[in-house]
């Protein structure tokens, strides 16, 4: 290999130029795989609310949980447009839990009729039992990121807000909300919340009443924008939120996320490309009697640019290559080390670790280009002349 | 008919503001296929610049350079280029080897540049480091080679395309004179047995006298009545 071989016949100099571009696409393929991840988990979102209307207490923040009645169920389904709409209890699924990197850990419980609506878009696989099913008072589903953390088994119990659960199924892993999540069925979780309740409150309560959010499923052809507005207008005391309101939400952090990102990607690209401009530069000069002798001997100008081009790309090349095994073997360290608790952090994906690569390469030649440049336009006389 | 014309070159380079070295003012030679011949003549006096001229890397302010009856001094750059890698040969004094590279692969890469790829371009060098006696050292990297052999890798790529022309700028300027003599041996081979044009820039003495003829410079002419 002649490219290797020019590039390392300064080892200490090629070598630092190359550690400054893996420090760099590290950083990348670091802050990329964090992307990923949370690109993932709101594509996920999105699916889950893209084609539903979520319906909440009035007062009740994006994570905050207030009691509403079962009542309002009956009420939603008179609306026009409305195909279904079943009641939810949705709630930390640790009440000390801080908010955390990721997706919180919740638990959930659903109506079991509206999987039916829910199978449409996504199935989800177990990986060991089955799934919940009518009658299963004080069984529980777990979600893949959860297993470790609960020490979870099939058959075998978890505890969970005081109560034990015994494990009917693991889910498989979807790389979205579900992993993070418990699933048991309404009364089980109807008692959990009464419970979480201001003891003075719980007494004034009717438990078999009390949930936190309705799932409503529009007609096929309805909007579910326009049918959140409707039931705002029709319905008292509730808040439905459509799918763009999740979007508008996550795509405002997303744009901040990704400029940090990017932000990281163009000091790499400065910082990297400058040295192996001022190394290229170098060796250029240290070998112009070459380019002289080789000009002499009939290189074309095509063909010396080709050269230096060549081992600036490779310099970028393996700098890329030996980056993406460093943040790859960074990622995966933090991941198994966080994994425990059931949060994962990071996502190398094929196109993270490719793009990263071709970045990498890419940058390499473009810096080339002007030490390249100035290569072949040398003057063959005076270049033989240089000592 | 002429192999090499040069008529009239003029040269001058700009050194300083004021400051104008004239390194060439009407130099005119011909020379014939197959000739054996040194430009010789004191420091100053041209000889190097005209034989760039010669060989295609540098153009006359004035004058004509014809290489088998082509005018070359007319060409574009790229078609100089292409007459330097197949037509001619070139040989410099020391330290003309691409260091980084292994004496088959310098040889190799005057191929490379002339258009010859794959199997035919190591047996080409092969044949031609054969040639001048160095079969033995194909892997070694210039520096560690002798001087001597140093040059002898420098003849079999100049001769690996089997060019017309060979320019040779001082070619055993860096050598002792025993390595001297055998290198000049070998060229005198190589010009009998291929019938190749040789033209040596020189101020060794003893390499002009086994030349065929000598042109002798000075101030930038060629010296008619010394030739």
């Amino acid at each position: 290999m002649r490219v290797l071989r020019n590039v390392f016949r300064r080892k200490l100099r090629s070598s630092l130029t190359i550690f400054g571009i893996t420090i760099g696409v590290f950083a990348l393929v670091v802050m990329g795989a964090m992307a990923e991840k949370i690109n993932l988990l709101i594509d996920g979102g999105t699916k889950y609310y893209g084609d539903k209307v979520m319906v909440a207490e009035a007062t009740a923040g994006n994570f905050s949980v207030r009691p509403l009645s079962l009542k309002k169920v009956e009420e939603i389904r008179e609306v026009k447009g409305v195909a279904d709409a079943f009641p939810q209890v949705y709630m930390m699924l640790d009440p000390e839990q801080n908010m955390s990197f990721g997706m919180p850990k919740m638990l959930v419980s659903g109506d079991l009729k509206a999987n039916k609506y829910e199978e449409k878009k996504w199935k989800i696989g177990y990986v060991a039992g089955r799934k919940l099913k009518d009658g299963d008072i004080g069984k529980s589903v777990v979600g893949a990121d959860l297993v470790k953390d609960l020490n979870a088994k099939v058959g075998k119990k978890i505890k969970v807000r005081g109560k034990e659960f015994e494990v009917v199924g693991i889910m498989e892993k979807t790389l979205t909300a579900p992993d993070s999540t418990v699933s048991i069925l309404l009364p089980d979780a109807q008692d959990l919340f009464v419970k979480s309740l201001p003891v003075a409150l719980q007494k004034t309560v009717k438990k078999e009443d009390l949930i936190t959010s309705i799932v409503v499923y529009p007609k096929p052809g309805e909007d579910p924008g326009v049918l959140a507005k409707r039931i705002n207008k029709e319905v008292k005391e509730v808040k439905a939120t459509g799918p763009a309101e999740f979007r508008k939400q996550t795509g405002q952090a997303m744009v901040i996320f990704n400029t940090i990102i990017f932000g990281i990607g163009a000091i790499s690209l400065l910082v990297g490309g400058l040295s192996v401009i001022n190394t290229m530069m170098m060796s250029v000069s240290e070998r112009t009697r070459e380019i002289g002798i080789k000009k002499a001997i009939g290189a074309s100008n095509r063909r010396i640019i080709r050269e230096f081009l060549g081992e600036a790309a490779t310099i970028g090349g393996i700098g890329g290559l030996l980056g993406l095994s460093l943040g790859w073997a960074f990622v995966q360290a933090v991941n198994s080390a966080t994994a425990g608790t059931g949060t994962v952090v990071f996502l190398v994906t094929g196109r993270l670790a490719i793009g990263a690569t071709l970045f990498a390469i890419a940058l390499g030649a473009f810096a080339g280009l002007y030490p390249a440049w100035h290569a072949a336009r040398l003057n063959p006389v005076k270049a033989l002349r240089y000592e | 008919m002429a192999i090499v014309v040069a008529e009239n070159l003029k040269k001058s380079y700009r050194l300083g503001k004021n400051n104008f070295v004239h390194a060439l003012q009407g130099a005119s030679l011909a020379i014939e296929p197959g000739e054996f011949v040194a430009i010789m003549g004191p420091s100053g006096s041209g000889k190097s610049t005209l034989l760039h001229m010669l060989g295609c890397l540098d153009d006359p302010d004035n004058g004509r350079v014809f290489l088998s009856g082509r005018e070359v001094t007319k060409l574009r750059p790229s078609e100089l280029t292409r007459i330097r890698a197949r037509e001619l040969g070139f040989i410099f004094q020391g330290f003309n080897l691409i260091p980084a590279l292994t004496a088959i692969e310098n040889v190799m890469l005057a191929a490379e540049y002339a258009g010859v790829n794959g199997r035919a371009k190591s047996e080409r060098a092969e044949k031609m480091l054969d040639r001048v006696g160095l079969s033995e050292r194909v892997r070694h990297l210039p520096s560690e080679l002798s001087g001597g052999e140093q040059q002898r890798v420098a003849i079999a790529r100049a001769l690996v395309n089997e060019p017309a022309i060979i320019l040779a700028d001082e070619p055993t300027g860096d050598l002792d004179s025993t390595t001297s003599a055998e290198i000049i041996g070998i060229m005198r081979d190589l010009n009998r047995a291929m019938g190749r044009t040789f033209i040596l820039v020189t101020h060794d003495h003893e390499v002009g006298s086994k030349c065929d003829r000598i042109i002798r410079m000075r101030d930038g002419v060629v010296d008619e009545a010394a030739g």
